[in-house]
């Protein structure tokens, strides 16, 4: 276990307590980080600003819920983050801002994947995944991806296939679960 | 039940643990879920081990530094306004009547305190043309950096932002609004707080609420650079 996922533990563990200088230490550590993905999620500034301070203000408030449970604490602050992005992206997007561009099988296969470089240096859930991610038909995968990282629905899967909703969600279901079996292998 | 373990759909309930930390599932099937979830060790685990997984997606994701109006927000959320450092607390008393002794004696206060060996910060900010004198003061034991106002009036319908410049040639980053009355205190980053010394910091004159575009819009009406101070 690195130093990293202790201090982060203590952290959370002082801020359920409610340790105000415990919650700037965490802030300082991990804020870049959730700021991306904010901004990833939400391709806005200003939203993702709302994010981060939204998703802060939970960790101040469920540090008490965290718990040690082997994985990652990065783990637990990232989904909160990614949650409440993708909360604010989807409120957002009902008001008819809805951008889905087309999963193209063709694009992907010549869409370079992560370096074989970063890929050595990952950690190995990060490796994992990736190999398993790369067994699934590409446009799957992306399905995947878009479903993480953009917050895309299935009814925003279908349109991005030209696909029946549930087509769609048989199609990606059948691919988790091959995801699975890759993982747990 | 609902369509999240349907028998037509492939899957079960393993599928629906990793729709679920997609956040695929309909409303109605994250409540059945999450009632499933309550009662099914295994499916917990599925999900703790999905959440992992997935959340291993963001790994070639950037890092970006928050600006740090986002602390500041978030502090004054959850703490309200009455977090002070003890820095705050005594800055107050030694408005308009400042010498450098009582500066000296603040800096004195926090070294017996046992705080930090990193020395605060000062700058001087002065712009003659406005008659408007300025001083910054970093305090690493609180991470706050604070403007006094000793001089000049507030530019009406204005807000005045600070700049910080972490090396000449470096795009500014903004700290914050000077305070309107009173004294300003930001809470900064680590981010922030590890460039603050010898820092640049400049005062530009802004549109009400700060620049809108995230970099100085109006005239830089004045320029210091962040320095310890002996007495």
């Amino acid at each position: 276990m690195s130093t990293s996922h202790i201090e982060i533990e203590d952290l959370i563990s002082r801020i359920a307590m409610g340790d105000r200088t415990a919650f700037r230490t965490l802030y300082g550590r991990t804020s870049a980080k959730l700021f991306g993905v904010c901004l990833r999620v939400l391709d806005d500034r200003a939203l993702a600003e709302e994010a981060l301070q939204e998703a802060y203000a939970k960790i101040w408030t469920r540090a008490g819920q965290y718990r040690v449970n082997g994985y990652s604490p990065m783990t637990w602050l990232i989904t909160l983050a990614r949650n409440t992005a993708v909360d604010r992206r989807r409120a957002r997007d009902a008001g008819g801002r809805r951008r889905t561009s087309p999963i193209d099988a063709a694009d992907l296969i010549a869409d370079p994947a992560p370096g074989a470089a970063q890929q050595a240096e990952a950690r190995g859930e990060a490796r994992a995944l990736h190999l398993c991610m790369s067994e699934l038909p590409p446009e799957r995968a992306e399905m995947v991806r878009r479903a993480y990282l953009d917050g895309a629905t299935y009814a925003e899967l279908a349109d991005a296939t030209g696909t029946k909703l549930n087509t769609v969600r048989t199609w990606l279901r059948r691919s988790l679960m091959q995801l699975r079996e890759c993982l747990s292998r | 039940m609902t369509g999240a373990a349907d028998t037509d759909l492939p899957g079960g309930w393993e599928a629906a643990a990793a729709e679920y930390v997609l956040g695929l599932l309909a409303e109605d099937e994250v409540s059945a879920f999450e009632r499933r979830l309550a009662q099914d060790r295994d499916l917990e685990q599925d999900v703790a081990a999905w959440q992992e997984y997935f959340a291993t997606l963001t790994a070639p994701i950037e890092d970006v530094a928050a600006p740090p109006q986002v602390l500041r927000r978030l502090e004054a959320q959850l703490f309200g306004r009455a977090r002070r450092s003890l820095v705050g607390q005594i800055m107050p008393y030694l408005l308009g009547a400042v010498t450098a002794g009582a500066i000296a004696w603040t800096v004195n206060v926090s070294g017996l305190l046992g705080f930090d060996d990193d020395p605060d910060l000062w700058a001087d900010l002065e712009t003659p043309s406005r008659g408007l004198v300025l001083l910054a003061h970093y305090a690493p034991s609180s991470q706050t950096f604070m403007v006094r106002r000793d001089a000049g009036d507030y530019p009406e319908g204005r807000s005045l932002e600070i700049w910080m410049i972490p090396e000449a040639g470096d795009t500014p980053v903004s700290i914050g609004l000077v305070a309107q009355d009173g004294l300003t205190e930001i809470p900064v980053s680590d981010e922030i707080a590890a460039q603050l010394p010898g820092a640049g910091i400049a005062i530009s004159d802004e549109p009400e609420g700060g620049s809108p575009t995230g970099q100085a819009t109006g005239p830089v009406i004045s320029l210091g650079q962040m320095a310890p101070r002996d007495e």
